[in-house]
């Protein structure tokens, strides 16, 4: 009896060593695992264009039309749109669009369209800023998007104080690809 | 005696290696969460999009205890971990290190420590129009 409890414990001891080894391969393998998913999580950038692209836009629109009226700076007392709100736009909804010492063009650009209740395929009044290269990587065709711009579009109506509806297109890209890609 | 012995052995090797192994990853993981690296690129991009998003007169607290204990280990001054230099928001924790992102609000800032003892590791963030 005492013989064959002695065997037994010997198998099981054989047993336990192999156990231990495969465990220990086992724990190899999960450590690898977690070392490649964090690699590949916290290797990527921090991405933050989307948001950045939200707020121009959302910062644009208020410029433009904020608590139910019109910038007055944009629309003249006729009626009509004002060009020199055009010309100075970026410094009259305070922006700055530009890196200083560097020869870079700005990460940024701004399209704005004033569409007329009665028409709204041709726009009436559009507002451009920015880098106009970023534009074209905004089609949807484009492969690899993630490692291009970031573009985000926005629309609103607003009303005029002579009652004129107008549908207001905002096109926002943030370009910034080597900061927030791989 | 001697096998019970032997028994004992193995198995605490064996349970001490495991807590190794398992100490070795958690240490792993939470070095990898709060690398100087990882926290300039992060907390530089949010602060230039906290300064797009902000209007004149404003004023922000922003708790930065994340940074400064990184920044104390590195030994940077806390004075120097945020500063904001044209249109830039630089965040430093390291000697050889820096991150910085452009920000497109035509806004003056200014950040300083707070200096309440109450709340250490916070900054004061002001912002008022460009005349």
């Amino acid at each position: 009896m005492i013989k064959k409890i002695n065997t037994i414990k010997g198998i099981n001891k054989k047993g336990d060593k192999l156990i231990s080894v495969y465990w220990f391969a086992i724990l190899v393998i999960v450590a690898v695992g977690i070392v490649l998913m964090v690699n590949t999580f916290y290797g990527e950038n921090y991405d933050v264009r989307s948001q950045e692209a939200e707020i121009l836009a959302q910062k644009v629109a208020d410029c433009i039309y904020f608590g139910g009226e019109f910038n007055p700076l944009i629309i003249n007392p006729q009626g009509g749109f004002r060009e020199d709100f055009k010309d100075n736009f970026l410094k009259m909804c305070n922006f700055n669009f530009t890196i200083e010492g560097s020869l870079e063009r700005p990460p940024y650009y701004l399209e704005v369209g004033f569409f007329s209740d009665g028409d709204l395929k041709k726009s009436s009044f559009n507002i451009l800023a920015g880098n106009k290269n970023w534009k074209s990587d905004c089609s949807v065709g484009v492969s690899q998007r993630a490692n291009l711009v970031t573009c985000n579009e926005k629309e609103f109506f607003a009303v005029t104080k002579s009652d004129s509806v107008y549908l207001i297109k905002i096109l926002s890209i943030v370009g910034k690809v080597d900061e927030n890609t791989n | 005696m001697n096998r019970k012995g032997e028994f004992l052995v193995e198995n605490i090797v064996f349970i001490v290696l495991n807590i190794l192994y398992l100490v070795i990853l958690i240490l792993f993981l939470l070095k990898q969460g709060s690398g100087a690296i990882i926290l300039e690129d992060a907390y530089s991009k949010n602060i230039a999009l906290l300064i797009d998003s902000a209007k004149p007169t404003m004023t922000i607290h922003l708790n930065l205890q994340d940074l400064k204990a990184v920044s104390d280990k590195n030994g940077i001054p806390f004075s120097d971990v945020l500063k904001i230099n044209g249109n830039y928001a630089i965040i430093k924790l390291s000697e050889k290190g820096g991150m910085k992102y452009h920000f497109f609000n035509y806004i003056n800032v200014t950040a300083y420590p707070d200096k309440d003892p109450k709340y250490e590791g916070f900054y004061i963030m002001t912002f008022s129009k460009i005349k």
